[in-house]
């Protein structure tokens, strides 16, 4: 039995350790201690991957870009058309030319004049670095760029009357960078941005450590479409864990997340009255491709029949149930798609509604087994069917497995579901491996343009042979789809080209080179008290810090 | 054994003969020396490891690239030349002190470590002491209670704290003290704000406790040290088991041994003779073993930075495995072989020092 004072001093190091547990955890819950940080705090699970427009043409680091860099050309709130950003105009002088005219006056926030010049080294070192991260292929449509005098600057365009040039100016490839402190032959740190204070946007970064945290200060003498910032204070931090963001908005250490929450947090975090959760109009599509070569009775078959490979991909067209995928898997924060450009964009009609399915976006069974039948198909069809697990987000499982359910269910097909990871993946779609695999798209601008062009145009290598259909080199060649959509590109009149836009995507529905399945909602959530949320949850995909306040 | 011989001791029959320095100056010469080969092994191995999964470019970029693209960084690095050629200029390299530059962000190995090996430093320091304060005084209480039904639960207490995966403690830990009880930070070093109160003060060292003391604030320091508790438990109690498991053993043994018996027999009561006379002896072998922990503690806190969002050198290397960054992989895998062999080297002539017996 022990003494009593081996008691006491016992008693002494429980309660020692007790009192040590409860300062800390007293410290811990203190709130706003640690600085004067009264601003927001914007959280992520997005990955920058460079500070530098030249290095990046991703989510994470435009997320940061399009708040710290001005443009010339950027899209307002609530809508995916472009406005002058720090142009006072801009327009086509010539078919071939391209004027864009500077506000007076314009400066970064180191003090350098921003000037022509610095918009003429911004785009040609983007050119001239061709970083393999980088935009670069965005202004393929560049000949040339004069700066006359110290507001004006001249594209000379090798395509004539391009209508997309004017949403490739507000894109990842359109940050306006200080010659002074950028190099122009390669790409510039991050810290030596930073240090040499080169912004000019909405905001300046005054913090820095990549990855994990920045600080955001509002930029005084911006004189961007964005105006002042509704709060002077923003600080984005980075999380490696989809649940770690979930519960950090939820208890209240953020104050925003946006990009990106799992479904299933999502759904949680709707039922949290401490949280609002905002959906806007999203412009991220995800879709099923065909490759014409290996898919069944595809033309590097032993069986190819060009008129059996049509009927199996419109038999899959009437089978697949998206609203099931939308609801089952995502939450509702995906819709279906019924067209090759997703709603809310210039010239979006939903092409395959009317034509495969019940009529009305429903699977329809019977018609996919007669299809089959008419074509002289046995079932069930045998083909493989191939997904990426980490590179669309964990919910990529769930929806192929249940795309891989609803095939089989028919007895129409007999799928072999297989997964790749994504740096395999993106090579061996393109080498032609997987028959049928999944794809997803965020536009690089809000333009339908961007929907068609890099899907179904032809794309030259490097010994200038075209290769058939752009970046999944599936195979497809449709002669009248491909005129529609380089019409469409060049067509001055809005309406005449929406009409293209439609015609477009109606004769690619016929063909079906690919299955559209379901468009993205864009999703943030932010605490009690935010602002500004709803307005900048729009088709652009921009998350502007600008407009978000407190109450 | 002669009379003679038994008498002196085996100290004088080990000794060496003909000169040769004493025994603890060739001692640490020989530990010093192995660190070469040791060091020398582990590269060779980490870099041959590395390659049968093919080059580190094609695996981590390949598929953003064109073939010509790929060719000409290939060249550029140096991979289209023949494998050999590579390990020696390699192995050049890392006796120089040059890991290279990471394939995914550019960055110099060397400026990898510094930036995050301070994080990890300090997790395996609170780790220790969460070792420290639960392996030893629950091992020593173990060998008290021997054969009791305490003494059977601390020992599988201890068998739990080491077999259990890192990963899985840490989620435990975290799914019951920062999400249904909702006490501790779920991850990460500090708050947002801290962080940048921290990076605020004039050079930081990286060492958060020490930045948040050096800035004098104290719901800054009690932010840090509420982060800690649950990596550094996670982390301290993988370690904490085979400390409890190590004293227990060596305690029991010293408590058997005739000059504990003798002062048992002077009526020394047993737990007075555990504190008095037997725990520091049976902690020498500690010692010894801790230069081992070092090394289950850099690969435990690669698990647990990556569970906790602790952006340490192991969290960052989980990152770069991910990105299939085998440049970057192999370039903090061969520092963390120098910094296991040198604290091996390090705690081997502590351990000499303390106790003569080891040098032999």
């Amino acid at each position: 039995m022990a003494s009593i004072s081996t008691r006491r001093r016992r008693l002494g190091v429980i309660g020692g350790t007790a009192a040590a547990a409860l300062l800390l955890a007293g410290c811990a819950t203190s709130d706003g201690g640690g600085s004067d940080l009264d601003g927001i705090i914007v959280g992520t699970t997005d990955v920058l991957t460079s500070l530098d427009p030249a290095g990046s043409w991703d989510n994470g680091s435009f997320a940061v870009q399009i708040n710290v860099f001005p443009m010339l050309m950027n899209t307002a709130y609530g809508s995916p058309e472009v406005e002058p950003d720090i142009a006072e105009s801009a327009e086509f002088t010539a078919p071939n030319q391209y004027t864009v005219t500077l506000k007076e006056g314009l400066t970064f926030a180191n003090g350098n004049d921003l000037t022509s010049s610095d918009v003429k080294f911004s785009f040609d070192r983007i050119i001239n670095i061709a970083d393999e991260n980088g935009p670069s292929p965005l202004l393929g449509n560049i000949e040339s760029i004069e700066a006359p005098d110290d507001v004006t600057v001249v594209f000379t365009l090798k395509v004539e009357n391009d209508q997309t040039f004017s949403q490739v100016l507000a894109s990842p490839a359109g940050s306006i960078v200080d010659e002074q402190v950028f190099s122009a032959d390669e790409l510039t740190p991050s810290e030596e941005i930073v240090d040499g204070n080169a912004f000019a946007g909405p905001y300046v970064i005054t913090d820095y450590s990549e990855n994990e945290l920045i600080q955001y200060e509002a930029f005084e003498d911006y004189q961007g479409l964005y105006g002042t910032p509704e709060t002077p204070s923003i600080t984005g931090q980075y999380f490696t864990e989809e649940t770690s963001l979930k519960l950090a908005v939820q208890e209240g250490d953020v104050d925003v997340a946006y990009r990106s929450l799992s479904p299933t947090d999502l759904a949680d975090l709707r039922e949290q009255d401490e949280v609002t959760v905002y959906d806007g109009p999203g412009s991220e599509i995800r879709y099923m491709v065909f490759n014409f070569a290996t898919q069944p009775f595809g033309t590097a078959t032993p069986e190819a029949d060009p008129a059996k490979a049509l009927a199996v991909r419109q038999a899959v067209a009437s089978v697949v149930d998206r609203e099931a995928i939308a609801n089952e898997v995502y939450n509702s924060t995906f819709v279906p798609l019924y067209s090759y450009v997703p709603d809310g964009m210039l010239g979006a009609n939903e092409s395959l509604k009317g034509i495969y399915g019940d009529g009305n976006g429903g699977p329809d069974l019977e018609k996919a087994a007669q299809v089959l039948e008419a074509a002289g198909i046995p079932t069930p069809v045998p083909f493989n069917l191939q997904y990426n697990p980490d590179h669309y987000g964990n919910s990529s499982d769930e929806e192929y497995a249940l795309i891989q359910s609803q095939l089989n269910d028919s007895g129409l097909f007999e799928v072999e579901l297989q997964s790749t990871l994504w740096d395999v993946y993106n090579v061996e779609y393109r080498e032609g491996l997987y028959p049928v695999f999944q794809l997803g798209w965020f536009p690089d601008y809000p333009d339908p343009d961007n929907y068609l062009s890099p899907f179904f145009l032809p794309t030259p290598d490097a010994d200038g042979n075209l290769i058939y259909s752009g970046f999944f080199a599936n195979g497809y060649n449709d002669p009248a789809a491909i005129e529609l959509i380089r019409q469409q590109a060049v067509t001055v009149d809005e309406a005449e080209r929406v009409a293209l836009v439609e015609q477009a995507q109606d004769q690619v529905a016929s063909q079906l080179s690919t299955l559209p399945l379901l468009q993205g909602a864009s999703v943030a959530v932010a605490g009690t008290g935010i602002t500004g949320v709803e307005e900048t949850l729009d088709t652009s995909a921009k998350f502007r810090y600008a407009s978000l306040g407190r109450e | 054994m002669t009379v003679e011989e038994s008498l002196t001791g085996p100290d004088t029959i080990k000794k060496p003969r003909g000169g040769g320095g004493s025994g603890l100056g060739r001692y640490i010469l020989v530990r010093f020396l192995l660190i070469i080969p040791t060091v020398f092994i582990l590269v060779t191995l980490v870099f041959f490891l590395m390659r049968v999964v093919g080059d580190p470019i094609t695996a981590s970029v390949g598929g953003r690239l064109t073939e010509a693209q790929l060719n000409e960084r290939l060249e550029a690095a140096g991979y289209l030349r023949p494998l050999w050629v590579q390990y020696f200029e390699y192995i050049g390299q890392v006796f120089t002190g040059n890991f290279g530059r990471t394939v995914t962000d550019n960055r110099l190995i060397s400026e990898v470590i510094l930036t995050y090996g301070a994080a990890t430093l300090e997790l395996a320091f609170y780790a220790l002491i969460v070792a420290f304060i639960v392996g030893i005084p629950l091992g020593m209480l173990a060998a008290y209670l021997r054969d009791r039904w305490p003494d059977a639960v601390l020992r599988i207490f201890a068998i739990l704290c080491y077999a259990t995966p890192v990963f899985f403690a840490g989620l435990l830990l975290k799914l019951t003290f920062s999400v249904w009880l909702g006490w501790l930070p779920l991850g990460g070093r500090a708050g947002t704000r801290e962080q940048l109160a921290l990076g605020r003060i004039d050079n930081p060292t990286g060492i958060y406790l020490i930045d948040a003391i050096r800035l004098g604030n104290p719901a800054v320091i009690g932010d840090v040290l509420a982060h800690a508790v649950l990596p550094g438990l996670t982390l301290g109690l993988l370690t904490a088991g085979v400390f409890l498991r190590l004293v227990r053993t060596n305690l029991i043994g010293t408590l058997g041994m005739g000059y504990v018996d003798a002062a048992r027999s002077r009526g020394v009561r047993e737990l007075r003779l555990v504190r008095r006379h037997a725990y520091k002896p049976a902690l020498i072998p500690i010692i010894t073993v801790m230069g081992l922990q070092i090394a289950l503690l850099l690969g435990g806190a690669i698990l647990t930075e990556s569970t906790f969002e602790w952006r340490g050198l192991g969290f960052q290397l989980s990152q770069y495995l991910g990105a299939r960054d085998f440049v970057a992989v192999q370039g903090i895998v061969a520092v963390l072989a120098v910094i296991v062999a040198v604290t091996n080297f390090i705690v081997d002539v502590i351990a000499a020092l303390i106790d003569p017996r080891v040098r032999y």
